[in-house]
């Protein structure tokens, strides 16, 4: 869901289609599964609440969600953690298969 | 809560009241989104697996809260220590064991207790005074109902009257002295003063 709200401001609908999108549609998430995890996101300071909607969003009683600098952070840090984990596998790979 | 999709708006009604109060809404129009973009039937089943799976697991979630198992706690404790002096003062049961296992509770768990006892809720100080309340006039009706009604002979009535008695006279006491004990937050002596 991090990942899904590094590209702007989302609303809920939108999240899930982000994160179903961005794994291929592996994941498939509930409306309360996504709800449960931005409250817990929101509690964390990962993510938070737009105080007013977008001018262009399509519903205005949708309530849109960013990232906090703590999430943006959090989001960096992890991207290069798995990109030293997947220089490492290329790396250690023959040939060929990395 | 009323609209369209009542099925699943009655359903998002057996989550916790306060996940309901934030998202309940939220939810519903997720819900609805998802049958105009998917179909009623890829919602339908999207939607039975996501209740299963949440509506417990919040529940769960939401009572193993560091206020919420303290209640627990103490009531526990508190139910322990009552049975165990009602047993003691009618000779019947294992009045010591129960003592001895409401006293290792206390002693094992004072840091939750204790912890708990700190946490700045003013919500939290008004259930406790509230709980001790209606336990201090349980224990006063069983009381006044007890010495109106005891007789030559102890019977089964006067066991429960006393087990009663004793449970909510524990009780009351604890919810007083955690209820006195419990800060009032910040916000709530802002909006104190505000009024």
């Amino acid at each position: 869901m991090l990942v899904a709200l590094t590209d702007g401001e989302r609303h809920g609908y939108a999240i899930m289609q982000g994160v179903e999108a961005s794994s291929g549609g592996i994941v498939r998430m509930g409306p309360a599964t996504l709800y449960g995890t931005l409250k817990r996101l929101v509690d964390q300071g990962l993510a938070e609440e737009l105080a007013r909607r977008p001018e262009d969003g399509d519903d205005k009683r949708r309530r849109y969600y960013r990232l906090t600098g703590l999430g943006e952070r959090v989001c960096a840090a992890e991207a290069d953690r798995l990109a030293g984990l997947v220089r490492i596998t290329r790396s250690n790979l023959r040939p060929g298969l990395a | 809560m009323t609209g369209p999709h009542p099925l699943y708006r009655s359903l998002v009604r057996l989550y916790p009241s306060a996940f309901r109060r934030e998202y309940g809404e939220d939810l519903v129009a997720h819900y609805a989104d998802l049958v105009a973009d998917r179909g009623a039937q890829a919602a339908r089943t999207r939607t039975a697996l996501d209740l299963a799976i949440t509506i417990p697991r919040y529940h769960l979630e939401h009572v193993m809260t560091d206020q919420h198992s303290t209640i627990v706690l103490s009531l526990v404790i508190g139910l322990f220590a009552a049975g165990g002096l009602a047993s003691l003062m009618t000779g019947e049961g294992p009045g010591g064991i129960l003592f001895a296992v409401a006293i290792v509770l206390a002693v094992a768990q004072r840091s939750t207790l204790s912890r708990a006892l700190r946490v700045p809720n003013s919500n939290l100080r008004r259930r406790r005074l509230q709980t001790a309340a209606v336990l201090g006039a349980i224990f006063a009706t069983s009381y006044v109902v007890y010495v109106a009604t005891i007789g030559d002979t102890w019977t089964n009535r006067e066991t429960v009257l006393v087990t009663i008695g004793t449970l909510a006279m524990f009780g009351a006491v604890g919810f007083l002295i955690a209820g006195l004990l419990t800060r009032h937050s910040p916000d709530h002596r802002i909006a104190s003063t505000a009024g």
